[in-house]
C-alpha cells in the first residue's frame, strides 16, 4: 500500500463510490426525452386533442369522444352531443380503448397463422374467392350487426358475389322484434322512455347495465329525482334472479322462471279492467284467469294488484325480457299487450327513432349457413367470434370444413382456424367508419390516431376485393328503408345525387355513401363544409318523432309453465359482454359490481343450495346439463329464486388472447340450443378451489350506519343538511366545534376553493363506468387473478355493495367510495415523512416520491380508500401507450388514492386563470372522469367556496350526510341517502 | 433448599469467596462447548433463510408478504411490537429494581438487560423491513438535508422512532456503566490483544472507593433516568395504534395495558432466557428459583393487569354502543381470527394461573413451559390486535382475511435468530451475572482472609 498516494487514493474513491452510488438504485426508472424531428401539424405537446368518433363496443352505437394526447388516444368518453347517449359511456364503452393498445394484436395480415403482407393477404383472398367461383362453392358473410355505408359496402360486394350476408348478435334483440312485429306489424323495436313514467316495470331486461344504451341509467336517475319532474318513479321488476336492474328496483316480483308471460298477461288484464280499457286488445284479454296465472307464477298476488292500479292510474312502461327468461318471444309479446293496454304505446312505447336491426338475422340463418359449410368456399368472417358464442360444435365443425375462412379480426379468437386468412381490419379508433344504430342518427367515426400495426380497415380491403375480381359495384345511392318508420323532419327532399364511380378508398366511399344517404336528406347546400360538421360533431342526427303504432294481435303468446328441475340461464357480464371484451384487462379487474367478483366465471345460486351442497366460500361448482358441463365459482345470491341457476357469459376463452384465456369457463357449452334460458341443469360440488375473488368483503353493512335509506313521504320536509337522515349517532353539536372541543387542530384554510364532491345514491345503479373511467384517467395498475385473491385490487374507487334485503323489497345498496378528501383527515397525521398533506384548494393531496409506505395513512383510513403497490406493475407493450401522460406511474411500496384527479383539477384552474377567472361550476360538475361517465348523473363535483354550485346546493340537501360523520372527519364527499317507497323500518345500528 | 426471600444474603452461598465468584461468571468465557457452536450453526442457518426471504422482499416488494387490502400492517409490526414488549423487562429489572432496592435482581439483571438490547435492536429491524421502500427507511430521521424534507412530528411514528431510539441508547450506557467493574475482572483475568480491549473498555476502572463513589452516583442516576423510559416507550407504542382511528385500536386504554403487557412479556422472556443459563452454566448459586420465583410474581401481577385489560377493552366496547368498536370485539372473539383470540388468552391469561400454586412457579419446568407459552401468548396478542381490526375496518364492503405467508415467517425466524446471535455473542464476551453486585451480597472478606482474597 505504500505506493498509492493522496491522488491515487482520492480517484479511486471516486471512481468506485460514484460507481457504487449508481448501482444501488433499484427503482428509478430509465427516461429518455426525444424531441420531433418534424412537429406534427395538429399535436401541441401537453394540450390533448378530442376526436369525435363511434363507439363500437356494441351494437347500439353511442357516440365517443376520444382523447389523443401526443399522437395516442389515452382516453375514451362521452359525446355529449350524441343523443344516444349524451348522458354517459358505459364502463363496456370505455375499456373499449384497451382494444387497440391489445398486446395480443395482430400486426398485420396473417395467412395459416404466419404474418404475410398485404399484397400476399389480398392475392390469397381474391384467389380463394376466385378458386370458389370456379368450384361452384358459395361465398357467404357472417359478422356482427353493422349500419351504415360499412354494412352497405359489405352488402354491395357480397352480392356481387352471389352471396349472404349473415350479420348476427349473441345478445341482439331478436326476441323483441319477432314480438313487435307479430304485436305491431313492424319490423323494428320499440323505444322505451323512462324519464316521464311513474312505473318502470322490466322483466328481466337488464335496462341499467346491458340491455340499451347509457341513456336508460339517466332516465332511472331523473325518474328517481324528487326535485326533476314532481314526483319519484317506482321500479319494479319480474325475474327469477336479482339482475344488475334488478337490485335497483323498489319491488322486485320472482317469478317462476317459465311463468313470466303468464304475470304480464295477467297484469294486462288487470290493468284493462282498472283502466275501462276497450281497444283491440280487450278482446284478447277476455279470456285470461289473472288469478290462475299469478298463482302459478308464485308471486303474491296483492302485489300485482298493486301495480296494476299504479300502472292504470300513473305512466308507466314495461320493458321486456333478458337472457335469463325462457320463452323470451312470449314474454315480449306479452309486454307489448300490457304496455298497450296501460296507455303507453306512443307514449313511453314508441316507434320512429328505434333501433335499426336491418340486415340483423337469426340464430337460425347463422346455423343455415354453418350447416351448408361443405359448400362454402369462402366464409367472410366480420368480427364475431362464433365458435364461443355458440353452442356445441358446430360452428367449430363448419369453420373447419370451409374451403377459406377469411376473417377480419385485430385479436386471436376461437374461431380462427390454422388456415385462415386473417386481415386485421385496425380499430375503431384508428379507421374509418359509420353507423346508423337507430334510425336517423348517422354516426361518423374518425381515425384518432394511426393505426398501431400494420392494419387496412375492411372497407378498404372490400374495396381491393372488388377491385381485383373486376366486379362493378353497384353506384351508392340512398339506402331502401324499411316501411314504418318516420320521416326526418328536419330534412328536406332528397336532391338527386349523381351516380359516382366506386371511389377507390373507403374513406372516398364513406363520404359518397353519406352525400347519398344523409346529405341529401338535409337542407345543407354544401357538402364540404356538411362533411366537416358531421366529422367535428361525430355524425348527424336527425330528429324524430317517437310515434304510437296499431295493435294488431291475432292471438295471445302462452303464458308459459313453471319449468320442471333447475333451469339454467346465462346473462351477460357488465363488461366482457358476451365475450367479445375478455380480452381487456380492466373488463376483468374492474369488480362486478353485484358480486364484486373480478377475474373469472361464477353462477349464482340460491342461499339454500349453498348450504344443500355443503359449500364454503372457496368452493367450486359443477354444473351440468345434457350437452356439457362447466366448472364455476358460485355467488349465494339472496335475491335468486331456488329453482334457477344463473351464470355469466363471456370469460373462459381458448385462444382469445392471454387475458381471455386466463380465468373462467364458457357456460355457453351449458346450452342444447342457442336459448340462454330453459335448460334443465343439475348442480354439484367440486373438488378444486375458486381462483376468483371477490373485492367486497360482506354481504350486507352489518347493521353499521353507514349507507342510510330515507322514506319517500319524507322528502321535501324542509329540513336541513342531513335533516331526513336516520343517523344513529346525532350530529356533532356546532356548540362544541367552537368551543374548540371537538378539534385539536384549526380548520384548514381554503382561500379560493374546496372542491368538494356529492354522490346521489338514489340514482346510483352500480353500473361500474366511474370505475373504469377512473382506471383508464389515472393509470391504475391491473394486477391480475392471482393478485387479486391476495387483495391487492388497486382500483380508487370502491363501489361499495351491501345486500340489506331480499324477496319483494331488494334493498341492495351502492355506495361508490373513493378518498373523501377529509378536511381533518386521518391519514395526513400519521404519515411521518408528510407524504400526504391537505392543500389549500381542500384536496388531500400525495406525494409519490415521497412517500416511504409505512401504510399507516391506510390504516387509519375508516374509508379503507387507499391502495398500495405492493409490486409495480408492469403493463405489457404496447399498453404503455395508452396510459395517461398527465399521470404518474406508481412503483413499489408506494401508496395512492383517488386524488380528485388533480391533474383535470390544475388544467382547468391554469386554463381558466389565463383570463383571470376562477373556474365557474359547469366546468366542473362533470369535470372528473366519473362523474363525467356516471350514466345517472349521480356524481357531482365542484367548488363548495362557491354557495350557487351544483355541489353546494346537494351538500345542502336534506338527505345529504357524510360517511361515517360520527368521526368527525370533516368529509369532502357528501352522499344523498337512497330514496325508498317501501314502508319498512330502516333504523340502524343497535341498542337504542 | 429454602431460601427465606427477605433476606438478601440468604440467596448466595456465604461460602463462596470473591474469586469464586469472578471464577465462576467468567467461566463460559473461555470456554467453548460442542452445544454452543451447534446453537450458533442454527441461528446462522435462521438468519441466512430469513435474509433470503428479505432480499425477495427488497426485489420484488412487499407483495411476496402475505398482506390483503385493508390488512395493511401484519406479522412485522407484531413482531416488532413483541420485541420492544420483550426490550422491557431488562430495564425494569435492571433499574427499576435497583432503585426499589430489590436484591433478587442481583442475579439476573445483567443477562435481562443484554437481552433487552438486543430486543429493541432485533425490534428496530422491523420498522424498516416492512415499510414499501426500505432504501428510504431513514427519511424517518429529522437532519439537515439537501431535499429540505422534514418530519410530521404529528405522527405517533414518529415518536416511536424517538422513544425507540431513546430507550435503546439510555439502556445501552446503562448496560454499559454496569458492565465497567466486570469488564476490569475479565481484564485481570486474561492476557494480551484480549486484556487491551476489556481494559479499554474498562476505561481504567482500578475500585477506588473515589471510583465506587462516583460510579454508584452514575449508576443511582441513569437508574433514575431509565425508569420512566421503561414506562413511555411502550406506552408510546401504543399510541402507534391508540392514536388511529381505527376500531379497536383506538382507546386509551392502551398505554397502560401495552406496557403491562411488555412487561408481561419481558419477565416471561427473561425465565426463559436465564434458566438454560443457569443450567447449563451450573450457575445455581448465582440464579436459582427464587430469582424465577420474584419473575413469576412480576408475571402474575402484569397477567392479571393484562387479564383486566381483556375484559375492560371488550366491556368498554360492548358498553359504548359503538357498533364499530363492539363489532371488533365481537370479530377478535368469535370472527375469522377466533384462534388468534383464543391462543392469547389460554396463553395469557390461563395458563399462567398455574404460578398462583408455589410448587409450580418453583419447579424448573413448569416455569420454563409456562413462560414459552407466555411469550407466544403475547406475540398472539399482538396479532390479534393488528391483524383483525384492519380486517375489519369500518366499512364492511371492505373487510378481508389476512395470514402471514412463508416470506413473513422467514422474516420472524430471522429476528429470533437475529436476537440469539446477539445473545450468544454476548455470553462469550460479557459476564451474563454481574460480579461486582453479586460479590456486594457476599460478607465482605474479614482481615484474617486477606491474605487468601488476595491471591
Amino acid at each position: 500500500m505504500a505506493d498509492i498516494n493522496r491522488r491515487d487514493f482520492l480517484k479511486v474513491l471516486g471512481i468506485s463510490g460514484t460507481a457504487s452510488a449508481c448501482s444501488i438504485d433499484p427503482v428509478t426508472p430509465i427516461e429518455q426525452v426525444l424531441p420531433y424531428v418534424v412537429t406534427p401539424d395538429q399535436i401541441v405537446p401537453g394540450i390533448a386533442t378530442w376526436f369525435a368518433t363511434q363507439c363500437t363496443a356494441c351494437s347500439e352505437g353511442c357516440g365517443v369522444l376520444a382523447k389523443n394526447r401526443e399522437g395516442r388516444v389515452v382516453m375514451l368518453e362521452r359525446n355529449p352531443e350524441h343523443p344516444t347517449n349524451k348522458g354517459s359511456l358505459c364502463a363496456m364503452g370505455i375499456a373499449d380503448l384497451q382494444a387497440t393498445y391489445s398486446p395480443d394484436r395482430f400486426e398485420g395480415p396473417m395467412i395459416a397463422g404466419r404474418r404475410a403482407t398485404w399484397d400476399q393477404g389480398m392475392e390469397a383472398t381474391i384467389a380463394a374467392v376466385k378458386a370458389a367461383k370456379a368450384n361452384g362453392k358459395r361465398v357467404a358473410w357472417l359478422g356482427k350487426h353493422r349500419t351504415g355505408a360499412t354494412a352497405a359496402l359489405a352488402n354491395d360486394v357480397m352480392g356481387a358475389l352471389g352471396g349472404e350476408t349473415i350479420r348476427w348478435e349473441p345478445l341482439g334483440k331478436q326476441a323483441l322484434r319477432k314480438a313487435t312485429k307479430a304485436v305491431f306489424g313492424i319490423d323494428g323495436i320499440p323505444t322505451y322512455t323512462l324519464d316521464q313514467a311513474e312505473t318502470v316495470l322490466s322483466f328481466g331486461a337488464d335496462f341499467l347495465s346491458t340491455w340499451g344504451t347509457p341513456e336508460h341509467n339517466r332516465h332511472y336517475g331523473l325518474g328517481r329525482d324528487p326535485d326533476h319532474c314532481g314526483f319519484i318513479a317506482q321500479f319494479w321488476s319480474v325475474e327469477p334472479r336479482l339482475s344488475n336492474t334488478s337490485v335497483n328496483v323498489d319491488i322486485h316480483l320472482s317469478a317462476a322462471p317459465g311463468t313470466e308471460a303468464g304475470v304480464a298477461l295477467a297484469l294486462a288484464k288487470l290493468v284493462a279492467e282498472k283502466r275501462a280499457y276497450s281497444g283491440p286488445a280487450s278482446a284478447l284479454l277476455q279470456g285470461i284467469d289473472a288469478e290462475a296465472l299469478v298463482a302459478a307464477s308464485g308471486v303474491r298476488m296483492e302485489r300485482i294488484v298493486e301495480l296494476a292500479d299504479r300502472m292504470a292510474s300513473h305512466v308507466s312502461v314495461v320493458m321486456p325480457g333478458g337472457t335469463t327468461t325462457v320463452n323470451e318471444v312470449d314474454v315480449a309479446i306479452a309486454t307489448l299487450v300490457l304496455n298497450e293496454v296501460a296507455g303507453n304505446v306512443g307514449e313511453t312505447v314508441t316507434f320512429g327513432q328505434d333501433s335499426n336491426l336491418a340486415g340483423l338475422h337469426d340464430y337460425e340463418d347463422v346455423a343455415a349457413v354453418l350447416a351448408d359449410a361443405e359448400n362454402i368456399g369462402v366464409l367472410f368472417l366480420d368480427e364475431l367470434d362464433i365458435a364461443y358464442t355458440t353452442p356445441g360444435t358446430a360452428a367449430n365443425d363448419a369453420l373447419l370444413a370451409v374451403g377459406q375462412l377469411i376473417a377480419f379480426q385485430n385479436e386471436p379468437s376461437e374461431s380462427l382456424t390454422d388456415t385462415a386468412i386473417v386481415l386485421p381490419p385496425g380499430t375503431t379508433l384508428e379507421t374509418w367508419g359509420d353507423n346508423e344504430a337507430v334510425h336517423g342518427r348517422h354516426t361518423l367515426q374518425q381515425p384518432a390516431m394511426t393505426s398501431l400495426h400494420d392494419t387496412r380497415c375492411t372497407g378498404d380491403v372490400l374495396l381491393e376485393l372488388a377491385k381485383g375480381l373486376g366486379i362493378e359495384l353497384p353506384a351508392v345511392t340512398a339506402s331502401v328503408r324499411a316501411e314504418g318508420d318516420g320521416e326526418a323532419i328536419d330534412g328536406g327532399p332528397a336532391e338527386a345525387v349523381e351516380p359516382a364511380p366506386t371511389p377507390d378508398s373507403f374513406l372516398a366511399y364513406l363520404a359518397e355513401w353519406w352525400k347519398a344517404n344523409v346529405f341529401a336528406k338535409t337542407d345543407e347546400t354544401d357538402f364540404d363544409a356538411f362533411w366537416r360538421t358531421s366529422v367535428q360533431t361525430g355524425g348527424h342526427f336527425f330528429s324524430r318523432l317517437g310515434k304510437g303504432a296499431d295493435f294488431g294481435l291475432e292471438a295471445l303468446p302462452s303464458a308459459g309453465a313453471a319449468q320442471e328441475g333447475l333451469t339454467l340461464g346465462l346473462f351477460p357480464h357488465h363488461m366482457t359482454f358476451d365475450g367479445r371484451h375478455a380480452n381487456r384487462p380492466w373488463a376483468h379487474e374492474v369488480p362486478e359490481p353485484v358480486t364484486g367478483y373480478v377475474w373469472g366465471t361464477w353462477a349464482e345460486i340460491s342461499p339454500k343450495m349453498e348450504a344443500d351442497l355443503g359449500l364454503e366460500e372457496d368452493d367450486t361448482i359443477t354444473l351440468t346439463t345434457s350437452a356439457g358441463s362447466v366448472e364455476v365459482a358460485y355467488f349465494a345470491s339472496p335475491g335468486i329464486r331456488d329453482d334457477m341457476v344463473a351464470v355469466v357469459m363471456g370469460n373462459g376463452h381458448d385462444g382469445g388472447g392471454r387475458y381471455a384465456d386466463l380465468t373462467g369457463a364458457n357456460p355457453v357449452q351449458l346450452l342444447t340450443g342457442m336459448k340462454y334460458a330453459g335448460d334443465t341443469v343439475t348442480v354439484a360440488k367440486a373438488s378444486k378451489t375458486t381462483t376468483i375473488s371477490s373485492r367486497l368483503g360482506n354481504l350486507t353493512q352489518d347493521n353499521r350506519p353507514i349507507n342510510y335509506i330515507v322514506k319517500a313521504k319524507d322528502i321535501g320536509s324542509g329540513k336541513g343538511p342531513g335533516g331526513i337522515v336516520n343517523l344513529h349517532h346525532p350530529p356533532i353539536d356546532e356548540r362544541l366545534t367552537q368551543a374548540g372541543l371537538l378539534d385539536m387542530y384549526p380548520e384548514p384554510e381554503h382561500p379560493t376553493y374546496r372542491f368538494a364532491m356529492a354522490v346521489d345514491l338514489n340514482s346510483c345503479t352500480g353500473c361500474a363506468a366511474c370505475q373504469v373511467a377512473c382506471y383508464s384517467e389515472n393509470n391504475i395498475a391491473v394486477v391480475g387473478p392471482e393478485q387479486n385473491r391476495r387483495g391487492r385490487n388497486m382500483g380508487w374507487l370502491r363501489l361499495s355493495r351491501y345486500w340489506e334485503g331480499s324477496g319483494e323489497e331488494p334493498d341492495v345498496r351502492w355506495q361508490p367510495v373513493m378518498c373523501q378528501h377529509c378536511s381533518h383527515a386521518p391519514c395526513e397525521g400519521v404519515c411521518p415523512v408528510l407524504a400526504t398533506y391537505h392543500n389549500l384548494d381542500g384536496l388531500n393531496a400525495m406525494i409519490y416520491n415521497r412517500c416511504v409506505g409505512t401504510r399507516y395513512c391506510a390504516n387509519n383510513c375508516p374509508y379503507s380508500a387507499r391502495r398500495f403497490n405492493y409490486h409495480t406493475y408492469d403493463w405489457p407493450e404496447p399498453f404503455l401507450m395508452m396510459l395517461n401522460p398527465e399521470v404518474n406511474n406508481r412503483t413499489m411500496g408506494v401508496m395512492e388514492k383517488c386524488t380528485f384527479c388533480i391533474q383535470r383539477i390544475r388544467e382547468a384552474k391554469s386554463d381558466y386563470r389565463d383570463h383571470g377567472q376562477l373556474v365557474p361550476d359547469e366546468a366542473l360538475t362533470k369535470l372528473l372522469p366519473c362523474a363525467s361517465a356516471c350514466g345517472s348523473d349521480s356524481i357531482t363535483f365542484g367548488n363548495l367556496k362557491d354557495p350557487d354550485s351544483q355541489v353546494s346546493e346537494k351538500f345542502q340537501s336534506e338527505r345529504a350526510y357524510a360517511m361515517l360523520s360520527e368521526l368527525n372527519t370533516k368529509p369532502g364527499v357528501r352522499y344523498l341517502a337512497r330514496i325508498s317507497h317501501s314502508e319498512k323500518d330502516y333504523g340502524h345500528g343497535g341498542g337504542h | 433448599m429454602e431460601y427465606p426471600s427477605n433476606n438478601a444474603e440468604a440467596m448466595v452461598d456465604t461460602e463462596l469467596s470473591y474469586r469464586q465468584v469472578t471464577t465462576d461468571v467468567l467461566e463460559p468465557l473461555f470456554k467453548f462447548s460442542k452445544a454452543y457452536w451447534a446453537g450458533l450453526t442454527l441461528v446462522l442457518l435462521g438468519l441466512a433463510y430469513g435474509g433470503f426471504c428479505i432480499i425477495q422482499q427488497l426485489v420484488w416488494g412487499l407483495g411476496v408478504a402475505g398482506y390483503s387490502q385493508p390488512v395493511f400492517w401484519g406479522l412485522y409490526i407484531t413482531t416488532f411490537v413483541f420485541w420492544v414488549g420483550i426490550g422491557h423487562a431488562g430495564t425494569l429489572i435492571s433499574a427499576v429494581l435497583f432503585l426499589f432496592r430489590s436484591k433478587w435482581r442481583t442475579g439476573v439483571y445483567r443477562a435481562a438487560e443484554a437481552m433487552t438490547i438486543f430486543a429493541v435492536m432485533t425490534a428496530a429491524l422491523f420498522p424498516a423491513l416492512h415499510v414499501g421502500r426500505m432504501w428510504n427507511a431513514y427519511w424517518l430521521f429529522p437532519y439537515p438535508n439537501q431535499r429540505q424534507l422534514w418530519q410530521n412530528f404529528k405522527s405517533p411514528l414518529m415518536w416511536d422512532v424517538f422513544a425507540v431510539s431513546t430507550y435503546f441508547t439510555v439502556s445501552t450506557i446503562f448496560f454499559y456503566i454496569g458492565l465497567i467493574p466486570d469488564f476490569a475482572a475479565i481484564r485481570d483475568r486474561t492476557r494480551g490483544a484480549i486484556s487491551k480491549v476489556y481494559a479499554g473498555l474498562a476505561i481504567g476502572w482500578r475500585g477506588t472507593d473515589r471510583q465506587w463513589r462516583h460510579y454508584m452516583a452514575a449508576y443511582g442516576f441513569f437508574a433514575a433516568f431509565a425508569t420512566p423510559l421503561v414506562l413511555s416507550v411502550h406506552s408510546v407504542v401504543s399510541w402507534d395504534f391508540a392514536m388511529a382511528q381505527t376500531a379497536g385500536w383506538h382507546s386509551t386504554l392502551f398505554p397502560p395495558y401495552f406496557v403491562a403487557g411488555a412487561i408481561f412479556s419481558g419477565c416471561a422472556m427473561v425465565i426463559t432466557l436465564l434458566m438454560p443459563l443457569s443450567v447449563i452454566f451450573k450457575w445455581d448459586k448465582y440464579i436459582n428459583e427464587w430469582h424465577f420465583e420474584h419473575l413469576a410474581k412480576m408475571c402474575l401481577l402484569t397477567g392479571a393487569i393484562l387479564t383486566y385489560a381483556y375484559v375492560m377493552e371488550h366491556f368498554i366496547a360492548w358498553y359504548s354502543d359503538n357498533p364499530y368498536e363492539w363489532g371488533i370485539f365481537k370479530y377478535r372473539a368469535v370472527g375469522d381470527y377466533w384462534w388468534v383470540f383464543w391462543i392469547m388468552v389460554v396463553c395469557n391469561c390461563v395458563i399462567p394461573l398455574v404460578w398462583w400454586w408455589k410448587k409450580a412457579r418453583t419447579n424448573y419446568w413448569c416455569l420454563w413451559i409456562v413462560s414459552i407459552f407466555i411469550n407466544i401468548g403475547m406475540w398472539f396478542e399482538r396479532f390479534n390486535i393488528i391483524a383483525s381490526s384492519l380486517a375489519h375496518q369500518f366499512d364492511p364492503a371492505a373487510w378481508t382475511y389476512y395470514l402471514p405467508n412463508y416470506i413473513e415467517i422467514g422474516v420472524l425466524i430471522f429476528s429470533f435468530a437475529w436476537f440469539f446471535l446477539w445473545f450468544l455473542l454476548f455470553v462469550k464476551v460479557m459476564p451474563s451475572v454481574a460480579i461486582a453486585e453479586v460479590k456486594e451480597l457476599l460478607p465482605p472478606p474479614l482481615r484474617t482472609d486477606a491474605k487468601e482474597a488476595a491471591k
